[in-house]
């Protein structure tokens, strides 16, 4: 990723913009799911579940932002969000279904 | 694999801190000078007297003045003064306000040892930095959200710094000056790594406190939509029981302090709030004061009724996780801190400015170096540099400029407090034209070299214009008037050696030196 | 906090001469490997007992944050006088190690 070329081709800048809109987008519903798949399974009264979800939800944002740079293509950024989305997704209806939430 | 992600994480680094690197300037900045906002509100506002008198005492003047002006007022607030801001405030409100409102209150500052009602000259004070670095000015809501996401940047960045400083053990204590680029490294690493539990600290704390705001999936989802339910058990809401009708004289609030001392083993109180005053129904509410606890507590109240005296009840100790979001709040804020304390809060404050300032300085100087033969710079660099130059230097001019209004600028004008802002806004936006207008180095030290002698020439515009001067200050022992005039002559003189400094490496031999040592951020992440 | 400043302060010099670079730059002769171990682990033990004054004075949640702001000063206070006046880095590390006792007689 070492910019020395006189201009870039227009796939690497697409693949970057690919990247920056997964982790700023892609991140920010990873979080929120995290958030909330957190604060319904965690054993604590609502409101401290809620306050434990929230708080943690940015290191679930940081390391989708981390990966969405770190992984080796474009593609490979979203279906790293996608997977743990659907799977927390899953959780968290899970939750909702048994009656927790 | 370890290569490409070392050399991934320096290429997000990099680009994360270009893009909010002036934001980020611009918030640690006047965040770090909030710290210190009461102590500037006093020096913008020197009319109204520092005096120190017990929270009793004050507490008697204040509800002398209320019984006599807001007899029939539905809620009293007073503030009682602390350390750190000697005012004594009090507010009423005529009528209740609606559910969930703010309601219509009157405002007035007393001065605690005679209750007379006191006018300093119109002014935002230290404020206006407290309120800009979260709210930048901008309208409600979007100013917090803009600087929220910049806090979520500058995590990144810290994180992925982190990664990337292959030495960041080895190279602990490695400060290399007189070395040109390798040295603004050295002084970048240095300011980051040293001071970095500050710099998570702050960074994390700015995420948490606005977090109901920036992240309310998990609100919404448990609490079924309901926000305000959320809320409402958070932060227990102050009932205000109902209207007798019947009047009673309210019973003397002074000694309640005592026994909400009592009830918070030994802690202060910080403000208090009485209901319905002069009814048979009238309850006071009195709030621990914010400085008591690392653990800022939202609300630890106690409730007495307000003709009886009879403890009504307390607010039970907060639960661990709102202990942790109370931790970070307070630590964020700093309230608690001493004047030791909140010396290393500003001077770590500084060093993140520092931190964010060297690495917008590195990144336009290792690109310039491959453009140094070439006569003309391309405007991608161009930009930066002028960004760069109005950002840090000309945001520095501009606070010293709303300093220098507060001092010139009539008493009697109207919108005087705006005005202070517009001057600090103008002439922001003056030094990004001056940044333009003038080449590179030329630009730097005309700028540096202006606030030097804005800021080293404060004591004396000081003296010039009020009666409260270093020689009067110090002799009366009004630590924050003085404070005040010696740190801005201490930046004063900070600034005339760093524009002396840009001045000297200006020199042709200076620029030869830099260009045999080139070094390479993709080399440090090897 | 002063107690807590002198130890932290003598301990990240200890730290520093651990390493061999430094060493030299600050000392002029190489060190050893024991020498190095022995600076580590002294330096490290310093850093812990500062923790000792702060908490005793202040109770564990202002302790604990004064000790933090006493790291990191002491570890910047350091770092700046080692280029310039690597003596007066070396010779304040000593006069804290000698004032240590008297600051805990203070405390």
């Amino acid at each position: 990723m070492k910019g020395k070329t006189r201009s870039l081709p227009v796939s690497y800048r697409l693949a970057v913009a690919s990247r920056v809109l997964a982790a700023v987008l892609g991140g920010y519903i990873v979080a929120a799911l995290a958030s909330v798949s957190l604060s319904s399974w965690v054993p604590m009264a609502r409101a401290d579940a809620v306050v434990t979800g929230m708080m943690a939800s940015f290191l679930a944002y940081l390391g989708a932002v981390i990966w969405c740079f770190a992984c080796r293509t474009a593609g490979r950024a979203w279906l790293g969000l996608i997977v743990p989305g659907l799977m927390l997704a899953a959780v968290s209806g899970l939750a909702y279904w048994v009656g927790r939430s | 694999m370890k290569e490409g992600f070392r050399q991934a994480m320096a290429w997000l680094h990099t680009w994360a801190g270009l893009t909010f690197g002036w934001l980020l300037f611009a918030i640690f900045l006047t965040g770090t000078l909030a710290y210190f906002k009461d102590e500037t509100s006093h020096w913008m506002q020197p009319e109204i007297p520092a005096r120190s008198v017990s929270s009793e005492a004050s507490l008697n003047v204040a509800q002398n003045y209320l019984e006599q002006h807001a007899a029939g007022a539905s809620r009293w607030l007073i503030e009682l003064p602390d350390d750190r801001e000697p005012g004594l405030s009090v507010r009423w409100q005529q009528t209740p306000a609606k559910r969930g409102e703010r309601g219509q209150f009157t405002e007035k500052h007393l001065d605690p040892q005679t209750g007379a009602e006191v006018q300093g000259r119109e002014t935002s004070g230290g404020e206006f930095f407290y309120r800009f670095h979260f709210q930048l000015q901008m309208p409600y809501p979007w100013g917090r959200w803009l600087s929220t996401i910049a806090a979520m940047v500058m995590f990144v960045a810290l994180i992925s710094g982190i990664i990337t400083h292959k030495k960041i053990f080895k190279d602990f204590f490695t400060f290399r000056p007189r070395k040109g680029q390798r040295s603004w490294l050295d002084g970048h690493n240095a300011v980051a790594v040293l001071v970095l539990p500050f710099h998570l600290m702050i960074t994390y704390s700015s995420l948490v406190i606005f977090m109901s705001m920036v992240m309310p999936a998990s609100i919404l989802a448990s609490y079924r939509g309901d926000v305000r339910g959320f809320f409402d058990e958070v932060f227990p809401a102050s009932t205000t029981p109902e209207l007798s009708g019947q009047p009673a004289a309210l019973a003397p609030l002074a000694p309640l302090l005592e026994k909400a001392r009592e009830q918070w083993g030994g802690g202060r109180t910080g403000r208090l709030t009485v209901n319905n005053p002069g009814d048979t129904n009238a309850s006071v509410v009195l709030v621990r004061d914010g400085a008591d606890r690392v653990v800022h507590d939202f609300g630890s109240a106690v409730t007495f009724n307000g003709v009886t005296g009879q403890l009504l009840g307390t607010t039970p100790e907060p639960s661990l996780p709102r202990a942790i979001a109370g931790s970070f709040y307070g630590l964020h804020m700093g309230h608690f801190a001493g004047p030791v304390l909140r010396w290393l809060y500003f001077v770590f404050g500084l060093a993140g400015t520092a931190m964010i300032g060297t690495g917008l300085v590195i990144w336009l100087g290792k690109r310039q170096l491959k453009h140094a033969k070439s006569a003309a710079m391309p405007f991608e660099l161009r930009l930066v540099e002028v960004l760069n130059i109005a950002g840090m230097s000309g945001l520095m001019v501009a606070v010293a400029a709303f300093f220098w209004a507060n001092r010139l600028l009539p008493l009697g004008l109207a919108g005087r407090a705006a005005w202070e802002v517009n001057a600090f806004f103008i002439v922001w936006g003056l030094s990004v034209l001056h940044a333009v207008v003038r080449r590179g180095r030329r630009a730097w030290v005309e700028q540096l070299a202006l606030a030097a002698l804005l800021f080293g020439a404060v004591p004396l515009l000081n003296a010039l214009t009020t009666p409260y001067h270093l020689g009067a200050s110090l002799a009366q022992g009004d630590w924050a008037m003085a404070g005040f005039d010696l740190t801005c002559l201490a930046t004063g003189v900070f600034f005339t050696w760093a524009a002396w400094k840009m001045q000297r490496a200006a020199q042709p031999e200076r620029v030869i030196r830099v260009r045999a040592q080139p070094i390479t951020l993709e080399q440090e992440a090897h | 906090m002063l107690l807590a400043l002198l130890l932290c302060y003598v301990g990240f010099t200890a730290l520093c001469l651990a390493m061999d670079r430094h060493h030299v730059e600050l000392l002029g002769r190489q060190s050893s490997p024991r020498r190095r171990q022995g600076l580590r682990l002294g330096g490290g033990l310093l850093l812990a007992l500062a923790l000792w004054p702060a908490v005793a004075s202040s109770g564990w949640g202002l302790g604990l944050v004064q000790w933090c702001a006493v790291l990191m000063l002491s570890a910047l206070l350091l770092v700046l006088l080692i280029p310039y006046r690597p003596r007066l880095a070396l010779s304040l590390a000593g006069l804290s190690l000698l004032a240590s006792p008297v600051a805990v007689l203070a405390q």
